[in-house]
């Protein structure tokens, strides 16, 4: 009951930002694909001619989500990073955590709102939005050729990357540390995972460096928080 | 309070993980930038050399540079011509390029402009890699860039329409066709055309592909190499060939080169003349042999030739190869140490070339028609100072490394190394990075072990006063050693607390114990304030 109260009140926190990712998503997005979607004709052809090398560029495309791709990708960061700060590093400024400590909870049930709040947020803002750009791009009226279930499973790995950048902008909220030291390591942390991440090519890999990144900020993240001095 | 303390046993070593993997990445970014910006002056220096003009070379000195830069040609019955270009004069582009011809004992035989050549000269097997689609690009084209990966999609047209498009799906290695409303073609993959997934079978490991219209059609045909085997692929009629299948070795990528292969219109970059040469493909395989796959009609051949290029016309098989005593060894560049006594060696001594053209005869033997050599000699001094000032920069700045680098790569072995280094500036992230470690790492050098225990001892003495325990004393000392100036600076940042002299022994003791490290003595409680009465009741 306490803890539903909290994620309520995380929720509720979260709010605003979730549907101005979910609206700018599906605005602009859905508007970049519904104009890709007009131009399809025009997408492979007739560039070959006959007896001629056909430079492979020619054969190399990106999936029509493409367009949506880099919306996707800098929402989602862009979300993760305004949510870390609005958890923890606007407490620390407003000096408000001993208001949300004092409560009869644990630190720990107070973490996992937070955290879960979260998650939630980014799953109910851009998830339902991607679901449905990939839905639409995925109709034969639309586009002949099928999308693939490698780019519906890489938007939401840049879903998973927003959450990284959160975890880390907590991990460096909840340090410590002078800015200039290590109180920075989580977002750098984070930078490092977001870039490798970009670099690989083996779906494995991806999710390997995701998860272990996500375990090592979680571990951090919990024994800080439930260390530390507020 | 249980998962209080069974965090802490695991959020220590993430910790010292997260930071050392950071200061590690932060130390290479520095080692990179210094070496950089030395290789930057250096490389103007090397510039900058003064060296000599055109004008100022004597006649033999200007004799050798032209034969230098002259391209050997072979006529078809074995004559070598040196073909010579003068460079045009600066700023005039309006000057007709002219090119002078000698034979191999240096008279000139013709002087005129390329197009009015009276000499016919055979035309080499180009290597597939300058017009095709390597391994390497097709993992580039997998990462996931904020655009989402990208695929292959051969389209095939139609009266200036696109009827269909075949998609390759790199995990099922084959590829999946589908018309313009979307419905499902089949599959295409090594035993060709099949409409069930079930009957499709995989291409194998793909190494590279090249593509090409034939002069009857708009629709591609792709030259297909796996790690094993070439297919020629033509979609339009739905039709796989195996062109060659090696069942001993791996194709190297590298080297497959084609020519007169693919069916291009006369003037078409890369094309031959039909009519004069046969069909031809040469690929090596990694345990060295050359095969020549020939059509018109169909023949294989095995060779053991090196460094080579083939071509046939209708009268004969030729093969081309060149070698030198100014390039390195096979194999040498696996080791730095090998490498750089190799280069010393070869300072200062003139270097020799050749060239050699074999005709083939159908058994696959080989007869040598010619043969050309020639002499350069030794690259000037100006060149020499500035890669050893590289080089020495490269050494010192590689002492900050850690000796687990070291460790690292002999753990590894040398067949991963030379493949990072053989796949070097091609995108790869991790194999690059790795290269960039390897080229940083410390090679056991006598300063790296002197910094490590440097800071070690540093790092001793800093730890003392502020001990915990003889455990994590002692694992910070192997740290540093093991890590150098990145495990320095983790050890500082995860272990750097206020230190007060202790009121009892008067010596250094860190705030993170209650007792004295020295004495034992408890730290002293408090003096009795006025506060205290609050919080005595």
């Amino acid at each position: 009951m306490r803890f539903s109260k909290l994620l309520r009140k995380e929720l509720r926190e979260c709010l605003p930002w979730m549907l101005l990712a979910a609206i700018v998503f599906f605005a602009f997005g859905g508007f970049f694909l519904r104009a890709e979607a007009y131009f399809e004709s025009d997408r492979h052809y007739s560039r070959l001619s006959p007896g001629t090398a056909v430079d492979y560029y020619w054969l190399t495309y990106y999936s029509i989500l493409n367009v949506t791709g880099p919306w996707l990708f800098f929402l989602s960061i862009g979300l993760g990073l305004v949510l870390g700060v609005r958890q923890f590093w606007i407490p620390n400024f407003t000096r408000t955590w001993p208001f949300l400590l004092h409560r009869s909870v644990s630190r720990k049930t107070i973490l996992a709102a937070k955290l879960t709040a979260t998650m939630i947020a980014f799953v109910i803002s851009l998830g339902p939005v991607w679901v449905g750009l990939y839905w639409y791009a995925s109709r034969p009226e639309v586009f002949a050729v099928p999308q693939t279930l490698r780019v519906f499973i890489e938007g939401w790995i840049f879903i998973m990357l927003g959450l990284v950048a959160y975890l880390g902008t907590a991990l460096s909220a909840l340090s410590t540390a002078n800015w200039y030291t290590t109180k920075i390591f989580g977002l750098l942390l984070a930078t490092v995972i977001i870039v490798t991440t970009l670099s690989q090519w083996t779906l494995a890999g991806i999710f390997t460096s995701i998860a272990v990144s996500v375990a090592i900020l979680l571990v951090q993240i919990f024994d800080t928080f439930l260390r530390r001095e507020f | 309070m249980k998962l209080k303390i069974s965090l802490k046993h695991i959020a220590t070593p993430t910790k010292i993980f997260m930071t050392v993997l950071i200061v590690l990445l932060a130390v290479l970014m520095l080692q990179g930038i210094i070496i950089q910006t030395e290789r930057m002056f250096s490389r103007t220096k090397q510039f900058s050399a003064p060296a000599k003009d055109k004008e100022e070379l004597t006649e033999e000195e200007k004799r050798i540079d032209r034969i230098r830069s002259s391209s050997k040609e072979f006529l078809p019955d074995g004559t070598i011509h040196l073909v010579h270009k003068p460079r045009r004069t600066p700023g005039r582009m309006d000057e007709p390029e002219i090119e002078q011809i000698y034979d191999a004992n240096d008279n000139l035989l013709w002087k005129g402009t390329s197009d009015k050549r009276p000499y016919e000269y055979l035309s080499w097997a180009n290597q597939l890699r300058r017009y095709g689609f390597t391994r390497e690009q097709m993992k580039q084209m997998q990462m996931i860039t904020p655009g989402f990966s990208r695929f292959i999609e051969i389209p095939i047209g139609s009266d200036d329409k696109t009827v269909q498009i075949w998609r390759y799906h790199p995990g099922a290695q084959y590829f999946k066709g589908y018309d313009i409303n979307g419905e499902k073609i089949g599959y295409i993959g090594s035993t060709g055309f099949t409409n069930s997934k079930s009957k499709a079978k995989p291409f194998g490991k793909f190494r590279f592909f090249t593509a090409w219209c034939p002069q009857n059609s708009s629709n591609p045909i792709l030259l297909w190499q796996t790690q094993r085997r070439i297919y020629q692929i033509n979609f339009e009629r739905q039709n796989v060939e195996m062109i060659f299948e090696s069942t001993d070795s791996d194709i190297e990528i590298e080297k497959t080169s084609l020519h007169a292969w693919r069916d291009l219109k006369p003037g078409a970059e890369g094309s031959s003349d039909s009519k004069k040469y046969r069909p031809l493909l040469l690929c090596v395989t990694e345990d060295g042999k050359h095969h020549l796959i020939l059509r018109e009609p169909e023949r294989q051949f095995s060779l053991a030739v090196p460094r080579s290029s083939a071509t046939a016309t209708k009268q004969g098989i030729f093969v081309h190869c060149s070698g030198s005593d100014a390039l390195p060894p096979k194999g040498i560049a696996n080791s730095r140490e090998l490498y750089d006594k190799w280069l010393q060696e070869r300072w200062g001594k003139p270097r020799n070339f050749w060239v050699e053209l074999y005709k083939v005869d159908n058994q696959g033997g080989l007869e040598l028609l010619n043969r050309y050599d020639w002499t350069l000699p030794p690259q000037s001094e100006s060149v020499v100072r500035a890669r050893d000032l590289r080089l020495a920069v490269q050494r010192y700045v590689s002492q900050f490394s850690p000796p687990l680098y070291d460790l690292i790569f002999h753990l590894l072995g040398v067949r991963f190394w030379s493949s990072a280094y053989y796949y070097q500036h091609r995108g790869d992230f991790f194999l690059d990075l790795i290269r960039t470690i390897l080229d940083f790492r410390p090679y056991g050098g006598v300063i790296n072990r002197v910094l490590s225990a440097l800071m070690m001892g540093f790092a001793f003495l800093h730890g003392w006063p502020r001990r915990t325990s003889w455990a994590g004393f002692v694992f910070w000392l192997v740290f540093v050693g093991m890590f150098n100036l990145a495990g320095l600076l983790t050890y500082l940042a995860l272990n750097n607390t206020a230190v007060i002299r202790c009121p009892a022994c008067g010596k250094p003791r860190g705030l993170a114990r209650v007792d004295c490290v020295r004495c034992r003595a408890e730290l002293p409680a408090p003096e009795r304030g006025k506060l205290d009465l609050i919080f005595s009741t």
